[in-house]
């Protein structure tokens, strides 16, 4: 009580240096509260954003690795390179298996996909060639024919369901389409292809390989593509008006029953990016053929919360020097605070006052002053914290659209995100085969109790960081010198 | 003089101490017992009734060399009931001798024993608000705080329960000659006499049984050094307090009770 007395006086007596210790206080409360407000929600959306996907592994080809000792001048340089090509081993359903026995994944999935032409219904003619994005340079794909459509057996229903509503609109179903999706030859169609062979659900089509021999599908799903193409290159490719999906047993019973050429395409649920390395060690130990790496799909996972992530960074990094300076400017106030009180600490260490009472007089002098700011600047934060960091996500999209238009436009296309995803004006992220994903274009970075309490932290560790100066002194200063020292 | 002394040891039969010398006594830290202006000496030491001995007391700056002693094994015993000058030319450690016999040094060699304890093993801080007042040349008063306030302060620092902590301060400002309304004045708006008188309540404010002072008159002109020390002798002779007063004023030795003469170390180095 005594303590919490003396506290109080001495801050009604130094009204004027309180004041601007307060202010300070203030300032950087307000500061805090902001970039507190702003990082928590940021990674809030960071982390749910993350979590919406599956941390996927997937089999590339590493061309890089395959051409490096290729060299187009000489024939027998060229030979070599056919040859060593030729030699790559594939890999088959029972080696997917196999890798998927392993600690590092959780789950995983394949497509099987076979060339078929149509007996009973013609390809629509939109694409160019539909074998081009399937699967190119994986497995035996060198080798697979041009023919009128793929036929994509998927391993998993769900993988199946997230591919078709992920990538496409489902825009008419049978009633238990997906009880029997997996227990024949059912298919899912696109509409282009229902309109162009005037077909209908439960409605069987022909497929034929080119030995000559016929399957029958029945038609359980029409779905539709979510845009349609805008000209631009990569949709083109993407087009998928002759692509079938069915089960991945269906496409077995094709391939087992003949020798026909399929593409396996597997994805691999891991547990964690960082074991990418040891997962692909692990698959070369089991035999996968040295030219071929794993490939995650990472960067499309964060790609949507690039810009949060920047402003995420940027409040990390404010945080951090407003603390610093922050810091800094309060220790000096104090040093010069205790070098104007040596006096008094002298008179009151001398009437008995220990070092430790003094010590908790000085402390909760400012701990009183800046309870008050840190309730002020919390207040004033949570008003503006929404509002600034709005502001600094349009500022982060509006630059960084800036640079995609201006790297558009030195290399000729309207972008370049790559073939994986398109950047719609809306902030859209689309990926081929993956769910639609929608960029974050708002913050709404909100001031709660977790802020609350890691300014509460914040401000606690700063007085305490700053009431080392007095701390120091009190320990130091001997009473009677100071005395001296004023006589 | 001579008048004067006997006044004061009327005032200490009246509160019953043994007293065989009538004289003045003077003593320096080199032990030996100096006669004083009258030659006698005191006597019957075996009825003392000490609260302050300092037994062979040293004190060294912790930056000075090892020979280098501000206070060299200094022995002296302070009684109730007394009031005692410890003089001494500039450097003979008069002021060291206060800081260590009011608890705000440590003896580097020897020691101090109050009431029976070695402060070796006493809380200092608690010694300062409790067993002992202190009085400076300057005062050492708070100047943002009335003089009241001044004394609330030391009573606060004590942990003195009073209902009315204000009223028992302008009773301890009138017992040193201050007026009921000077409780409310800052401290600046006094006199030095004043500011004096404020610091000495203060020092009486949770009843110790010693006060010490430093050169407590040194800032006051004549009148006001006389006044000052009949608030000293009253309290020694009344209230059967020792009050030890470090100083260079003759008045304030001929006012006193005993005198310790403090000796330069070196000096006496050189005498032994």
């Amino acid at each position: 009580m005594f303590i919490l007395k003396n506290a109080w006086i001495s801050i009604k007596r130094n009204k004027g240096r309180n004041i601007l210790i307060g202010i300070i206080i203030l300032i950087i409360a307000c500061a805090c509260t902001i970039t507190l407000a702003i990082k928590n929600t940021a990674e809030d959306l960071i982390n749910s954003y993350k979590s919406a996907y599956d941390k996927e592994v997937t089999i590339s080809f590493d061309r890089a690795n395959m051409m490096k000792d290729f060299d187009p001048s000489q024939i027998e340089g060229r030979e070599n390179a056919r040859e060593k090509f030729d030699n790559i081993a594939s890999y088959t359903i029972d080696d997917v298996k196999s890798f998927a026995d392993s600690n590092y994944i959780e789950s995983y999935y394949y497509t099987y996909s076979v060339g078929l032409n149509g007996n009973n219904i013609e390809k629509a003619e939109i694409e160019l060639n539909n074998n081009m994005s399937n699967g190119f340079g994986r497995g035996k794909a060198n080798n697979m024919s041009l023919t009128d459509f793929t036929l994509t057996g998927y391993s998993s229903v769900t993988a199946m369901s997230e591919f078709i509503n992920g990538t496409y609109t489902m825009n008419e179903i049978t009633d238990n389409a997906w009880d029997i999706a997996f227990d024949g030859n059912y298919v899912f169609i696109n509409q282009e292809l229902a309109d162009y062979n005037n077909l209908d659900l439960n409605d069987k089509i022909k497929l034929e390989t080119d030995n000559g021999n016929i399957y029958e599908f029945e038609i359980i799903g029409i779905f539709k593509e979510n845009e349609e193409g805008n000209g631009e290159p990569m949709s083109m490719f993407s087009n998928s008006a002759n692509t079938l999906v069915t089960n991945a047993d269906a496409v077995a019973n094709i391939t087992n029953s003949e020798e026909i050429n399929a593409t396996i395409n597997p994805t691999f649920i891991i547990n964690s990016y960082d074991n990418v390395e040891k997962l692909q060690n692990e698959f070369y130990q089991k035999g996968l053929d040295e030219n071929f790496v794993l490939q995650t799909n990472e960067e499309e996972a964060t790609s949507g919360v690039s810009s949060i992530e920047n402003i995420n960074s940027f409040a990390t990094t404010f945080l951090t020097l407003t603390l610093i300076i922050g810091g800094i400017v309060l220790f000096v106030i104090n040093m010069i605070n205790i070098r104007e009180r040596k006096y008094e600490i002298g008179v009151l260490r001398t009437i008995g006052i220990s070092k430790f009472k003094l010590t908790m007089q000085f402390v909760s002098e400012l701990v009183i002053v800046s309870v008050v700011a840190l309730i002020l600047g919390a207040g004033i934060g949570a008003v503006s914290s929404k509002g600034v960091s709005n502001s600094l996500l349009a500022s982060e999209i509006n630059s960084s659209n800036e640079r995609d238009e201006e790297i558009g436009k030195n290399f000729g296309g309207p972008n370049m995100n790559g073939g994986m995803f398109d950047r719609g004006d809306r902030g859209e992220m689309r990926g081929k085969g993956m769910p639609v994903i929608e960029a974050y274009d708002s913050i709404d970075a909100v001031v709660d109790i977790k802020v609350l309490l890691e300014l509460l932290g914040i401000g606690l560790s700063l007085v305490l960081v700053s009431s080392i100066a007095s701390m120091v002194s009190i320990e130091r200063f001997t009473p009677l010198t100071i005395l001296k020292e004023r006589s | 003089m001579a008048n004067k002394k006997n006044n004061n040891y009327i005032s200490k039969d009246k509160i019953g101490n043994n007293y065989v010398s009538k004289k003045q006594l003077v003593k320096s830290n080199d032990g030996r017992e100096m006669k004083d202006n009258d030659g006698i000496n005191e006597k019957n030491t075996s009825s003392k009734n000490i609260i302050l001995s300092v037994k062979n007391a040293s004190y060294r700056y912790s930056d000075a060399s090892e020979n280098d002693y501000a206070l060299k094994d200094v022995s002296f015993d302070f009684e109730s009931g007394k009031i005692y000058a410890v003089r001494g030319r500039s450097g003979t450690g008069k002021t060291t001798l206060l800081s260590l016999i009011s608890g705000l040094e440590r003896c580097t060699e020897g020691e101090i024993i109050f009431d029976g304890k070695s402060l070796k093993d006493m809380n200092l801080d608690k010694y300062r608000n409790s067993d002992i007042g202190i009085v400076f040349q300057s005062y050492n008063l708070l100047p943002f705080m009335t003089a009241s306030e001044n004394i609330i302060l030391s009573m606060d620092a004590n942990g003195l329960k009073i209902k009315n902590k204000k009223e028992k301060a302008i009773e301890l400002m009138e017992k040193v000659g201050l007026k009921e309304s000077y409780a409310n004045r800052k401290v600046l708006r006094l006199s030095g006499g004043e500011q004096q008188r404020v610091a000495i309540a203060r020092s009486l404010s949770y009843n110790p049984k010693m006060i010490i002072a430093d050169e407590p008159t040194g800032n006051l002109d004549k009148q006001t050094e006389s006044e000052i020390l009949d608030i000293f002798k009253k309290l020694a002779h009344e209230e059967n307090k020792c009050v030890i007063i470090v100083t260079h004023s003759q008045n304030v030795c001929d006012a006193v009770d005993v005198i310790y003469d403090l000796k330069k170390v070196k000096e006496e180095n050189k005498e032994v």
